[in-house]
């Protein structure tokens, strides 16, 4: 692991004249900034020099504000061919979209770092399959290790059934690798237990924007710029989304947008709206229905909303009632709704529902939330009040702060808000999510949600929640790729101790030399109730790969190989390689494929990535980034898809893509454009037009005004809520950090800055348990609810947390995590943050498993935890790591 | 506390200057200072008084000039001194202060002087003028709004700079405060003492 010790450089390499020039995009967030990868040999010396005429930027050093500077962190030396080559990579300066300005962010601005070199600490990236013998992870063999993968996973899915085979893995990393996991795990495996990395089961993030009818990236990043008003719901796109911030949204308010920001934590980006007459809504954990009701109960009292919107462009009561064309009855919509408690007449019965709900009424939520019931009216006003007789332009953003907290009702709820004040389907109106990870989903296969065994009221059938199902024994073989599935998931300390047990804890070891032994080693693990476990990641992950997985698949990555994928915007990118992947480390899709094979499944022999990602683009088509016009265009050019993508560089084009007549390709600014002309005489040749292009995702184009009621989540977070000494406890991302840190922790100088969790706590909680910043902490809870089996019932009241209390079905756990106290004025008092995956640390293990009964999501960012100091960390007294300086400074 | 001032009188005549080391070193071991600092409370101080033993060590880097910028006495808590280092050229305005309270590199009898350079590592933005008592920090930065922490080594708050803000090292001769080294690349150059 890196050294603590972060010692800086004081000069770095130029990139010569004539240097390659290789264009990519950011890995990392939704975002993806276009970046330049400058490429030149170690041999021979020749840097390039500080005169404009000496360097590949054309630039004079010392360069001008803005300019292509090179930080020391932006270099790194990599093999190309075999050959030693210095890299630089930094913003792409040219670049017309998403990074404007050429600007990045911490996370991205540093991504040479990321690169594998034997010399610095990606030394111990994977470059070798692995199999545990005699309980070490020893290197073995290609042909060895699929052997043995195969074999078995073959076994246990003819002897044990599909859904003994399980799936957990990333949803984002490259559509080429996304699409051969998908087609493997749904087409082909054909298992319901399946999964991706943020979620037990396979179901919408936000099911409020579902029935509604917005998809979640809709809108354009300009759009968030233009707005007149913009509420920003559970997240500070400063700290995670960086250049959405800096270089669309901060100029929105520069320009006079009024942001409001609901959110405990009031970091940079919260307090630079405030400081610009924005507005902080500092609520509590799961108080967002409250507040988003009441203030669409001041719009609606005030007749401040948007009538014309409504009348064109929101179901009446016949819209809401014609099946919204969903598909069969069995979906998840169509459960949702059809018992009463979500779907509505239209406004006028939405509006009689929403006034006749007392907890709506400002003071009674302002109560609960915690906040000056003052703001509630003046964000109510901000976004709905008219001036001059026109509606103010509004849009709506959400994320996990604010759609993990009540999944179900807060994504209802925010959806109702979007609808009455016209937010959606115009420029500067929009709703959506801001995003995590890119999306680099492409779908290979149908999910099998009628081999789920798993039901819910009515009988239908949901998603089968792979957690309860593996904790009760059920997955025989574990096929993790790409996600620490353990920390990422809430209770992580219950489902660690029972990988354990299914794992190194059954008697059936690999201790021997051969494979034949080995297989029948493993079969017998998984006929004896125990479970196998094959990994594929690009470092040894702690716990699922180095303590719990039989074999391990080293993946190659970001630079590896050439890839595509889509930003928040829908924007498609190239990301090409530039350096050889260490090792022997290979691509997702090619170690799918070998299993697959010989698994004796077709269709599977590719020889590159560019024959992935043809093959999947017909699964895109009617999608938010359908790319398969592309493709067609490729073709007809003579050209591979990803020649064709790779010629709009960091640019890239917006999904869906079209192409016209004379074969030019176009993109598609936001989805939902009402404002957008599509051609009279429809799609011609391989175009498809989706309903979504210029309508909303219903059965009539028309958005869906849906009820909220708090009584259905309102059990929970009662029972939930802060008893004796306890303190709210949620988690996130912090800007510095991605994801598990698996780059991070191997970047010295993020590693300086944050070596360990860390836990923000009010000046005034700390003072009550005599913390101080830099102390070490316990974070504890005896009280972490989880679900014994998957949830059981047959009315459906008994689905609710209460009723599964009722029925037994919920046991309380304990959680233990310790962590660097780091007392801030930047967080609402009453409520502590954690990083929210250090792998060592891991705060979801305080949230309790319980899924939202009505969508079958973690409500991740809810629970509790109580406080202690146990020491002083060895960050309180000296001053090379950490910082106990706030967020908050403007 | 005091008894530091008179070390750093006494090490005095043994500071390196650029007749000692022709060939263009600097004595002022940054790695050193980097790996003393904080613990031992131990500063840019332990090199110099390290003497004879440090001339053992390899040098580092390449000379930085030493140059008088402030005098200790002059220094009120809180407010900032510009002066530029480690030349007259693009991107060396830097700023000295008294922050009250110890800090990583300090100087002193509180090792609480400290100096950094005034440009943003991130894109270059302007940072003077953003000093902020109450959290011994610079930014946020006008440009895109990082923080830095003075009582750190410059090291990030909150923000998207590629590395900490380059720090100046300092020195204390009777009353008198010398920069005499760089740590970090400056913004806009590719080697702090070539532009």
């Amino acid at each position: 692991m890196s050294t603590p010790y972060y010692i800086p450089e004081t000069n770095v390499p130029l990139p010569p004249k004539g240097a390659d020039v290789i264009t990519t995009a950011c890995d990392y967030c939704i975002v993806a900034c276009g970046y330049k990868v400058y490429r030149w040999p170690v041999a021979g010396g020749r840097d390039g020099g500080p005169k404009a005429e000496q360097n590949a930027f054309g630039a004079n050093f010392p360069v001008e504000a803005l300019g292509p500077w090179v930080a020391p962190n932006q270099h790194n030396i990599v093999l190309h061919e075999g050959v030693p080559n210095h890299v630089v990579i930094i913003p792409d300066k040219d670049t017309k979209f998403v990074n404007t300005d050429g600007d990045s962010s911490l996370r991205g601005g540093c991504i040479a770092q990321k690169c594998y070199n034997p010399q610095k600490p990606t030394r111990d990236r994977l470059k070798s399959p692995m199999m545990r013998i005699y309980g070490i992870l020893q290197p073995v063999p290609w042909e060895f290790a699929l052997d043995v993968a195969a074999e078995v996973g073959s076994y246990v899915r003819t002897k044990h059934g599909a859904n003994a085979y399980g799936v957990k893995t990333y949803s984002y990393q490259y559509i080429e690798n996304t699409y051969a996991i998908t087609k493997y795990a749904l087409r082909h495996v054909n298992t319901a237990n399946f999964t991706f990395h943020d979620t037990p089961s396979d179901v919408s993030s936000t099911p409020g924007f579902r029935d509604a009818g917005f998809d979640n990236f809709g809108p354009a990043y300009e759009d968030w710029m233009n707005a007149e008003t913009l509420l920003i719901c559970g997240t500070d796109p400063y700290e995670t989304k960086t250049i959405l911030w800096t270089q669309w949204i901060m100029k929105g308010i520069q320009n006079g947008q009024k942001c409001i920001m609901m959110n405990p934590r009031r970091t940079a980006g919260v307090a630079y709206a405030e400081k610009n007459g924005g507005l902080w809504l500092d609520v509590n954990l799961g108080t967002d229905l409250l507040v988003v009701n009441a203030i669409a109960r001041i719009i609606v009292e005030n007749g401040w909303q948007d009538a014309e919107w409504i009348k064109n462009w929101v179901n009446n009561k016949w819209g809401s009632s014609s099946g919204f064309g969903q598909g069969t009855r069995n979906t998840p919509w169509q459960w949702r709704t059809t018992w009463g408690k979500f779907q509505t007449d239209g406004y006028e019965d939405w509006k009689k529902w929403l006034l006749s709900q007392d907890e709506f009424k400002p003071e009674y939520a302002a109560k609960i939330a915690g906040i000056d019931v003052k703001k509630i009216y003046t964000a109510a006003e901000w976004m709905a009040k008219p001036k001059g007789g026109k509606h103010p332009k509004t849009s709506i953003m959400i994320e996990k702060g604010f759609f993990w907290s009540n999944n179900t009702g807060n994504t209802q709820a925010i959806s109702a808000l979007g609808s009455i004040v016209g937010a959606g389907g115009r420029p500067g109106q929009v709703i959506g999510r801001a995003g995590g990870h890119q999306r680099g989903g492409q779908r290979g296969g149908k999910y099998p949600r009628n081999k789920s065994p798993m039901k819910l009221p009515g009988r239908r059938r949901r998603a089968l929640d792979t957690d309860t199902w593996t904790m009760s024994g059920h997955t025989r073989f574990a096929h993790v790729i790409g996600t620490t599935w353990i920390q990422s998931m809430c209770g992580s300390q219950q489902l660690a101790k029972r990988f354990e047990e299914l794992t190194v804890g059954n008697p059936h070891q690999v201790r021997s030399y051969d494979k034949q032994d080995v297989i029948d080693t493993l079969k017998q693990r998984a006929d004896s109730g125990g479970m196998v476990v094959i990994n594929q990641d690009i470092y040894l992950v702690d716990p699922i790969g180095n303590r719990y997985a039989d074999i391990i698949f080293p993946a190659a990555t970001w630079g590896e190989e050439t890839f595509m994928r889509a930003n928040g915007e829908r924007r498609l990118r190239l990301y090409n390689k530039f350096y050889d992947a260490p090792g022997e480390a290979k691509p997702d899709w090619w170690i799918i494929a070998e299993l697959a094979k010989r698994m004796g499944f077709d269709g599977f022999d590719w020889k590159n990535s560019n024959d992935v990602a043809e093959e999947s683009a017909r699964f895109s088509r009617g999608s938010r980034k359908d790319f398969n016009m592309i493709k067609v265009a490729a073709h007809r050019e003579g050209k591979t898809l990803h020649q064709k993508l790779g010629e709009f560089g960091t640019n890239g084009i917006q999904g869906p893509v079209f192409m016209e007549d004379d074969g030019t390709l176009v993109g598609t600014k936001r989805l939902h454009d009402t404002t957008r002309k599509l051609s009279e005489t429809g799609p011609a040749a391989g175009n498809v037009f989706n309903k979504k292009l210029t309508h909303f995702n219903s059965q009539t184009g028309r958005c869906n005004l849906q009820k909220s009621p708090w009584s259905l989540f309102s059990d929970y977070w009662e029972w939930m809520q802060p008893k004796g000494n306890e303190l709210w406890c949620t988690s996130g991302r912090t800007n510095e950090r991605w994801q598990s840190g698996f780059d991070d922790r191997r970047r010295p100088y993020v590693v300086q800055r944050w070596p360990d969790n860390y836990v923000e706590m009010h000046p005034d909680d700390a003072k009550a348990r005599g913390i101080e910043s830099g102390d070490m902490l316990m974070v504890y809870s005896d009280r972490v609810p989880s679900l014994k089996e998957t949830t059981l019932g047959v009315e459906s009241s008994d689905y609710s947390f209460s009723g599964q209390m009722k029925a037994g079905n919920v046991e309380l756990t304990r959680a233990a995590v310790t962590g660097v106290a780091m007392v801030t004025r930047h967080i609402k008092k009453g409520i502590i943050f954690m990083d929210f995956l250090h792998t060592s640390q891991p705060a979801n293990a305080l949230e309790g498993r319980i899924v939202d009964w009505i969508s079958g999501n973690y409500n991740y960012k809810m629970g509790v935890a109580e406080v202690k100091k146990i020491g002083i960390s060895p960050y309180k007294k000296t001053f090379r790591s950490m910082s106990f300086a706030p967020r908050d400074i403007i | 506390m005091t008894n530091q001032i008179k070390r750093a009188e006494i090490d005095a005549p043994r500071l390196p200057s650029k007749k000692d080391h022709p060939a263009g070193k600097c004595l002022m071991s940054r790695r050193k200072m980097l790996f003393s600092s904080g613990l031992a409370t131990a500063t840019v101080m332990v090199s110099v008084n390290a003497g004879a033993a440090a001339a053992k060590v390899p040098a580092m880097v390449t000379t930085y000039p030493r140059k008088k910028i402030g005098s200790l006495s002059a220094l009120k808590v809180d407010q900032p001194l510009g002066f530029k280092y480690p030349d007259e050229g693009a991107y060396a305005q830097s700023m000295l202060v008294k922050l009250g309270t110890e800090a990583g590199g300090g100087i002193g009898p509180h090792r609480d002087v400290v100096a950094f350079n005034y440009f943003c590592t991130h894109q270059g933005g302007d940072l003077s003028g953003t000093y902020k008592g109450d959290t011994k920090s610079l930014g946020a930065c006008p440009l895109h709004l990082s923080t830095y922490d003075l009582t750190r080594h410059g090291i990030l708050i909150s923000g998207q700079a590629y590395q900490s803000l380059p720090q100046v090292l300092l020195e204390l001769q009777g009353d008198d405060i010398y920069a005499v080294g760089v740590f970090g690349l400056i913004f806009g150059r590719y080697d702090n003492l070539q532009g």
